[in-house]
């Protein structure tokens, strides 16, 4: 059954308030941003509004964690993550303190909205900071799963969490495991590693691909920190061929994860990086036109596959 | 939960005196630190921790605790002075102030040493944390007060004035800002770097009940914090009048004193004022 990513964000929340957690949500006048009125509705006082102030709303959120209570802000990933950087880095990482930092309408969600509302370079940013856990959950399933998670965990975390409404994929199934690469497909001829819900886009090219009697793995990357590295390195080592497909810059982002692992580990396969290109902001262009123009949609991932295991095949021959 | 000490404004005198010998002899052993606000700040941190503050060094998460935050974080040799004045840690500790792997380093750190609440460094981040603190503690029906201690050089950043607005804006009557104003920051004075005045008018018209005074003096300090109303649904400012390097005539009132250091006979000369 399909359902909204954010909408099962709130109705989580909903769910663990009424169990008794001192959830507390913060938003910077982004309440129709987060679909977060249900909640609101139900625990007013539990709902926080700085404004239109990003450094307050995770500072503020930082010293609601250090009273007691499970801090969740909840606004646009682009002013989360660019405007509060420091507070980011430093009253939630250094500080280690029990705030859950949800980036909404992540990568070019905003589309024709601009670079402005773009955000490409959350990962990379969040990446380069300390003790802060990463996750960007693919299906509404999952979802709810590290939500539990990261609300029973002591410690910072970063949801980055799309607007998406979509079916739960095959491979998140059972208990979520943090750092955990879920499979969603097993093939033979190449592998799609996807950020997140780019797992989506990955299916689709991968049913495209079958036609053309290309076999195809799809696996997904929702927990990026931690990262079951030893799976990852699995997964490497069965395929001598790999896209990574994301809705994020090719810089810092989940490209870069599994470059820099093949690059230490010294592994014998061909990469290539999907996302938006190295020193390039995305168009203020609808999202479907933005994921044409990178090759991120279905058809663009199938015929960067295609190319790629043709060369590969002309290469051995 | 109460302060045990509730020293009287001349034990306060005293027990300031003692606290800057520590900070000169720490910051000269240690051959660096933030000597001028150290000492601009010594008062205020002397009054809050042996008058104001409800905390224990024996349990210093207690969860009824009042809060501190030192945004003004530079100011560590000061707060760590203070705090091993106040029984959170041996005194031992003070010798081994920005050595590697010290449980004091340059800037305050939560999980290093005993009695401070956020890591601090960055300017304009305590207002923030300061007012989700005390907007947890209404939201959880707790008594305990939240108290920050700005720099005033550190208002030119916007994101104290985002938290301002919105301490008035949830009444948080249990929120005290304190800001040392020293008028001198890194560079220069305030006034010529950034104009910073009228300061009262500013905070009043945020929303906060305006009390100033004399921040090297106990008596007028503890004077104001007797004034305090925490029904009155309005967060409170101190504007706290202090000498950057106070207590020390060769120190007092110069930007150049920010980093530097007291050597030689600097040291031995400091001491004897403070005798």
């Amino acid at each position: 059954m399909k359902a909204e990513l954010r909408q099962t964000m709130v109705e989580t929340l909903m769910e663990e308030t009424e169990k008794g957690a001192e959830i507390v949500v913060l938003v910077s006048d982004s309440t129709s941003t987060s679909k977060i009125s249900p909640f609101q509705e139900k625990f007013p006082r539990r709902l926080i509004n700085v404004g239109i102030a990003e450094q307050n709303l995770v500072g503020a959120a930082a010293g609601m964690a250090l009273g007691g209570m499970i801090p969740v802000t909840a606004n646009a990933a682009p002013f989360l993550v660019s405007r509060s950087n420091e507070q980011v880095k430093a009253d939630i990482c250094y500080s280690k303190t029990n705030v859950k930092l949800i980036g909404l309408n992540p990568g070019f969600a905003y589309g024709s909205l601009g670079p402005t509302h773009h955000s490409i370079d959350d990962i990379s940013v969040m990446r380069g900071f300390g003790s802060i856990s990463l996750f960007a959950p693919q299906d509404p399933r999952e979802v709810r799963n590290v939500f539990l998670h990261i609300l029973g965990t002591d410690g910072p975390a970063y949801v980055r969490l799309d607007s998406l409404s979509c079916e739960n994929l095959p491979g998140t199934e059972g208990v979520f495991t943090p750092g955990k690469i879920s499979i969603h497909r097993e093939g033979t001829g190449i592998a799609l590693l996807c950020l997140g819900t780019a797992a989506h886009q990955g299916m689709a090219a991968a049913a495209i691909l079958e036609e053309k009697g290309i076999s195809a793995t799809v696996a997904g990357i929702s927990s990026i920190r931690p990262l079951d590295r030893e799976a990852l390195l699995s997964l490497l080592g069965r395929h001598d061929t790999v896209i990574t497909v994301e809705e994020h810059s090719v810089h810092g982002g989940i490209g870069s994860l599994v470059a820099e692992l093949a690059a230490e580990e010294s592994l014998p396969i061909r990469l290539k990086r999907l996302g938006v290109p190295e020193g390039e902001f995305a168009p203020a262009s609808p999202p479907e036109a933005i994921r044409a123009l990178y090759r991120l949609d279905a058809d663009g991932i199938a015929s960067t596959a295609e190319d790629l295991v043709k060369s590969v095949t002309r290469r051995i021959s | 939960m109460k302060n045990k000490h509730l020293l009287s404004s001349s034990e306060l005198q005293e027990r300031a005196r003692r606290i800057r010998r520590k900070i000169i002899e720490m910051n000269s052993r240690a051959g660096a630190g933030h000597t001028g606000a150290d000492l601009s700040e010594t008062d205020i941190l002397t009054t809050l921790y042996f008058h104001v503050l409800g905390v224990d060094e024996n349990n210093p998460e207690a969860c009824d605790r009042d809060r501190f935050i030192l945004s003004k974080g530079h100011g560590a040799g000061g707060y760590y002075c203070t705090l091993a004045e106040a029984g959170f840690f041996e005194e031992s500790w003070l010798a081994t102030y920005l050595q590697a792997d010290s449980r004091l380093p340059g800037h305050p750190v939560r999980q290093k040493t005993p009695g401070v609440e956020l890591n601090t460094g960055a300017l304009g981040h305590g207002m923030p944390v300061a007012f989700g603190l005390a907007l947890s503690a209404k939201m959880q029906n707790k008594s305990w007060k939240t108290f920050v201690l700005l720099g005033d050089g550190e208002l030119a950043e916007g994101s104290n004035w985002e938290a301002a607005m919105a301490a008035s804006h949830y009444h948080l009557d249990n929120l005290v800002a304190i800001i040392d104003r020293n008028t001198l920051q890194l560079a220069d004075r305030t006034e010529t770097i950034m104009s910073l005045e009228p300061l009262e008018a500013k905070w009043r018209s945020f929303g906060f009940e305006v009390f100033t005074g004399d921040g090297n003096s106990p008596e007028e300090l503890l004077k104001i914090f007797s004034k305090l109303d925490f029904t009155s649904g309005k967060p409170k400012l101190i504007l706290a009048r202090t000498v950057k390097g106070k207590g020390i005539s060769f120190i007092e009132d110069q930007a150049a004193w920010h980093h530097r250091i007291p050597v030689g006979n600097e040291v031995f000369a400091a001491i004897k004022e403070l005798e």
